[in-house]
């Protein structure tokens, strides 16, 4: 029976739907074509085939988004008739489409015919507005006549939106609505229509519904939010210096409604309200007056009002500020007094007292008051405003006193501009008679306090506590009662700031010991590290460091240890010292190596590293050098010693090398053959070997004779030749080679006319400058002549044993040396030997007087070389 | 002996009887005065609101008044001294409290009536900006509140007699006026006005302590 019913009202769907079969021949037609379906719902739709036999139900399917709809979701109505059902899901626009398998070649052409389309535009129902509010705001002096009011909207879809309408109604008057798509709307009236009774409800509709909010029904009081409090005055009365009236213009006449208000005050600086009881301001005022105040303190009041019904209206914002100054009062309480001693003297103390402000100053403290004894002090202060109102107590210097060691009472006074605070006493006791002090201070730090921790003395009776903390200069204190075994320091205490913190005992007979430790707030690094430099020079495998404590304020925590880095290359080495270290010596060096070292400082926060010193350690140790120079001395020392014992142990040989027994010309028998040559020789003769030795160091001796000497040798030279010069015998002996015959210039000429007979010598010259000699200007070309000497040889020629007398001769005739020079030792230079050459008699000038310690060998041999 | 219980038995149900006859009369005094309590709430509020807008209302025809006097320009107050015929009487006709409820209510309509003579002959006076015009729509507005106010008061009051028509028929307007005229007229209008609310104000207090007691 439902199915026929179904199919029954498909049909007129069919004939009501849009005309999409018909008109364009297709074979199949969907129903229903709805505006909207619901989101979440069940959808029924029918496909139709029509005109047609070629297919059958049985040939339809259904496709949503191009997804085959599953046949359980079909039915078959019959022959020519199929269902589905589908979920609506998603938000999304979407066609459901009815097609035709392809069962005929008529079909396949004929596709766009057998198909036909839902268009599914899906929405919500629309669900009932819900939290509707309204209000009215003021304007000038009246409310406006527009009501705004809100609500809370189901979600909907862009095709199938919500319109919602707000309906006014003022109760027996008149009604108003105006629509909107949003979720709220604003209702203008003529007059806002005070007094009366007002119905607000929302209509929320769309293609799938319609659906009411919940109605209103209010006086329009209800919807009111006035102004906030105008002309809002603070009176402060000297009479009452804890009280303030405050005055205030409601923001709109009373007529329109009755207000309560709200106040609401804080100290100036303060964020934290403190609100009059509404039971005091629940009514219409216009004053009200503000009491159990501080005196001589800040007050910021706010006001604001609302309809006086408590379910009406709503609360108005909060006035400005208004702010006012309560009167001075005198000061409440007692100044905190505290001393701390200065220097302990024999009969003497003295004492620095110092004191807070009392707790509530209650105006500006002008001055204090110390008294001690029959002694009177008044210590004028002169702090700004700010200082005495600020919630800081301010601590002042009161006075230094000498005290004697007796126990001494103090008692002091605040005053301000009104009057005097009650006196504060601090007992100084007797001096050395100061009770015990706390035992097992601890102190720690959490939760970014410091707190202390201790046990009570076990001599006398406490009253209270005093905790003080000290750093530099800074000190400040603060009491604590008798039963206080933990506490936290209250002051602002620094982070990375010592603290000495103190604990004193205050008993009835005057202040106690004090218990004091040291504690950082919290540690950090420290601020610079030390300034490590060396005690003295590096050592060889050791350098000394020093360095000096990093100062207090720079250290900001505890120093845990020093750790010493000394680098040298690429190796780093490191030391750790203890914190109460300021030397250590580096050992293990490296001889001549540079060093850097710098050495790091270490909290419990880490470590600081301090500046770079660098040095470099000695090549020897100390004492090396020395040692070596002893050594060296020492051997020096032994080779003269030797040297020494030698010559003079083997003085004969060197006697016999060095200074050879020369034989003496003058007693050689060749000195009777030449009768003239007495009267000549006679002059020269006590020179003569000297003569003789100088020649035969030019030929021995002459080639390390610089260039300056010849100078003095040319001057010689000149000397001798004014004495007639020499004969070829001494030219010959030491210029010319041993082995060659010597041949003497032509002023030998001169010579041989003044001997009896003229002996023919040769004389070979060099060519070339001899070795080490300096080069003569003069070419010089090698050559060997004979001597035109007619001097009969000697007789040591032919018989050794008058050589020396004849030379001795020779020497006497032609140099004019010192008689112990020619005694020397003449010794033949190996080197003259070797060599051939023979200096000219102008040459060998020049060389003679170099000579002077040539031996006499050369003339010797050249003359056994004859 | 069982006389004597016999009798103590009676006396007992007696006594019980008596006890729950009392509690029964008890409850139902209680109710009643529940309802009348509630219903007189329910009046002295209705009261109250009309009372308050009557108040208001008077406040602003004051204010009105003194704007319409500043608007007139010389002589203003020459001018509102002046007596006009054809405006509604201010006091309160009747004797019973219906009466005189739907006296208020028909006076009040009358005063629209030529509130809006007023409006439309100062409308060609004053500058359109004239704060004049304004109050004068609001204080008409703020009348029509009342009546209905009123009516509604009258219709909780007296739910089975319907609101009477003005005994005088229709609100007569005066004939056309010159300036001049129009000037006195709207003035002696406003004067009366006045007069006629502080003439309800109290009209109201004296029903809220009449009418809403009896409740």
């Amino acid at each position: 029976m439902t199915q026929r019913l179904g199919v029954v009202l498909l049909l007129c769907c069919f004939t009501a739907a849009p005309p999409a079969a018909a008109g364009h021949d297709n074979y199949l037609v969907t129903a229903p074509h709805p505006e909207a379906v619901e989101i979440g719902s069940d959808f029924t739709a029918t496909c139709m085939i029509i005109d047609t036999a070629e297919v059958t139900a049985d040939d339809l399917y259904w496709n949503v988004s191009q997804a085959t709809v599953p046949k359980e979701q079909y039915t078959k109505i019959n022959r020519t008739a199929l269902n589905v059902t589908i979920r609506v899901s998603g938000e999304e626009v979407e066609w459901l489409f009815c097609l035709c398998k392809k069962v005929s070649v008529n079909v396949v052409l004929n596709q766009g015919k057998f198909m036909h389309g839902i268009l599914l535009r899906k929405g919500y129902r629309p669900r009932r507005p819900e939290n509707l509010s309204c209000i009215t705001l003021q304007e000038g002096s009246l409310f406006s006549p527009v009501i705004t009011c809100s609500w809370v909207t189901g979600p909907q879809t862009k095709v199938c939106p919500t319109k919602f309408t707000l309906f006014l109604k003022v109760i027996n008057h008149s009604a108003h609505n105006v629509s909107t798509v949003e979720s709220s709307a604003s209702v203008a009236m003529s007059i806002f229509p005070n007094y009366m009774e007002l119905e607000i409800w929302v209509e929320a509709k769309n293609t799938l519904g319609t659906v009411e909010s919940e109605r209103l029904k209010r006086e329009a009081e209800y919807f009111v939010k006035t102004n906030p409090p105008a002309n809002i005055q603070i009176i402060s009365e000297k009479s009452f210096p804890t009280s303030l009236l405050i005055t205030w213009s409601p923001p709109i006449d009373k007529h329109y409604v009755t207000l309560k208000f709200e106040i609401r005050f804080c100290q100036n600086g303060s964020h934290e309200w403190t609100y009059v009881p509404h039971s005091d301001t629940a009514m219409d005022i216009q004053s009200f007056r503000l009491q159990k105040l501080l005196p001589d303190s800040v007050y910021v009041t706010q006001v604001r009002c609302k309809n006086l019904k408590d379910d009406q209206g709503y609360w108005s914002t909060w006035s400005t500020n208004a702010t006012k100054r309560t009167p001075e009062d005198r000061p409440t309480g007692k100044p905190d007094l505290w001393k701390f001693v200065d220097s302990h003297d024999v009969g003497k103390r003295l004492v620095q007292f110092i004191c807070k402000d009392p707790v509530l100053t209650n105006g500006r403290i002008t001055r204090f008051k110390m008294k001690i004894g029959s002694q009177e002090w008044i210590i004028p202060v002169n702090h700004s405003e700010a200082d005495g109102r600020s919630n800081h107590r301010r601590i002042t210097s009161l006075k230094k006193v000498h005290l004697s060691d007796k126990k001494s009472l103090v008692y002091v006074t605040a005053v301000n501009s009104v009057g005097e605070s009650a006196p504060a006493l601090i007992v100084i006791p007797e001096k050395g008679r100061e009770l015990g002090p706390v035992q097992q201070l601890r102190v720690g730090v959490q939760g970014g306090q410091m707190w202390l921790q201790w046990t009570p003395p076990n001599t006398g009776t406490v009253k209270e506590y005093v905790v003080q903390w000290l750093t530099g200069d800074v000190l400040d204190w603060q009491r604590e009662n008798r039963s206080t075994r933990h506490t936290v320091i209250k002051g602002n205490l620094e982070k990375f700031v010592c603290y000495n913190v103190s604990v004193y005992p205050i008993y009835s007979g005057g202040t106690g010991q004090a218990a004091t430790v040291q504690a950082f707030l919290e540690q950090s690094v420290p601020l610079s590290g030390p300034n490590v430099e060396l005690t003295s020079k590096a050592g060889h495998t050791e350098a000394e460091l020093q360095w000096k404590e990093i100062p207090q304020n720079h250290r900001r925590g505890f120093i845990t240890n020093y750790t010493i880095f000394y680098q040298s290359g690429d190796k780093l080495h490191s030391v750790t010292v203890p914190s109460n270290t300021t030397s250590f010596t580096l050992t293990g060096l490296s001889g001549n190596t540079r060093y850097n070292t710098w050495i790091s400082a270490s909290t419990i926060a880490g470590s600081t590293k301090g500046n770079n010193h660098s040095f470099t350690t000695l090549r020897y140790a100390t004492g090396e050098i020395e040692f070596i120079m002893a050594g060296a001395s020492l051997g020096f020392l032994f080779v003269i010693v030797m040297t020494m014992v030698l010559c003079i142990s083997k003085k004969d040989i060197i006697k016999r090398n060095f200074w050879p027994q020369i034989p003496n010309p003058g007693e050689s028998t060749i000195g009777n053959w030449s009768p003239d040559q007495p009267s000549k020789a006679e002059t020269p003769k006590q020179n003569c070997l000297s003569g003789i030795s100088v020649l035969d160091m030019d030929m021995c001796d002459g080639k390390m004779v610089f260039d300056e000497d010849k100078t003095s040798l040319s001057l010689k030279k000149d000397k001798y030749l004014s004495e007639e010069h020499s004969s070829g015998i001494g030219g010959s002996s030491c210029m010319s080679s041993p082995r060659q015959s010597v041949s003497d210039s032509d002023e030998g000429g001169d010579l041989a006319d003044t001997t009896a007979s003229t002996v023919q010598y040769s004389s070979v010259v060099a060519s070339n400058g001899y070795k080490g000699q300096t080069p003569s200007s003069q070419p010089q070309s090698a050559f060997f002549s004979r001597s035109e000497s007619t001097q009969p040889l000697l007789d040591c020629e032919e018989n050794p044993d008058i050589l020396v007398q004849d030379g001795s001769r020779q020497s006497q005739r032609f140099l004019r040396r010192p008689a112990e020079e020619a005694l020397e030792p003449k010794d033949f230079c190996p080197l003259e030997e070797d060599s051939e050459l023979t200096l000219t008699d102008e040459q060998s000038g020049d060389w003679l007087p170099t000579a002077a310690a040539s031996s006499y060998m050369p003339q010797l041999g050249g003359y056994r070389q004859q | 002996m069982n006389g004597y219980v016999k009798r103590m038995s009676f006396q007992q149900f007696m006594e019980l009887t008596t006890t729950l006859l009392s509690l029964l009369l008890v409850m139902a005094v209680d109710s009643t005065r529940t309802v009348a309590v509630s219903g007189s709430q329910q009046c002295g509020n209705s009261v109250q609101q009309t009372l308050k807008l009557t108040r208001l209302l008077k406040k602003e025809s004051v204010d009105l008044i003194e704007t319409y006097k500043a608007s007139q320009g010389e002589m203003s107050e020459d001018l509102c001294n002046l007596s006009v015929n054809n405006i509604p009487d201010p006091n309160i006709s009747g004797l019973e409290p219906s009466e005189r409820i739907a006296s208020i209510y028909t006076h009040l309509q009358a005063f629209l009536t030529h509130f809006k003579r007023v409006y439309e002959q100062q409308t060609d006076l004053q500058l359109p900006s004239n704060p004049l015009l304004a109050e004068l729509t609001n204080v008409s507005t703020r009348s029509r509140n009342l009546a209905s106010l009123i009516n509604s008061f009258y219709q909780s009051l007296f739910p089975n007699l319907p609101m009477p028509e003005p005994a005088g028929g229709p609100t007569t307007l005066p004939p056309p006026q010159n300036v001049f005229q129009q000037k006195v007229y709207g003035c002696a209008v406003l004067k009366t006005h006045l007069e006629f609310l502080s003439n309800v104000y109290r009209e109201l207090r004296t029903l809220k302590s009449k009418v809403c007691r009896g409740i």
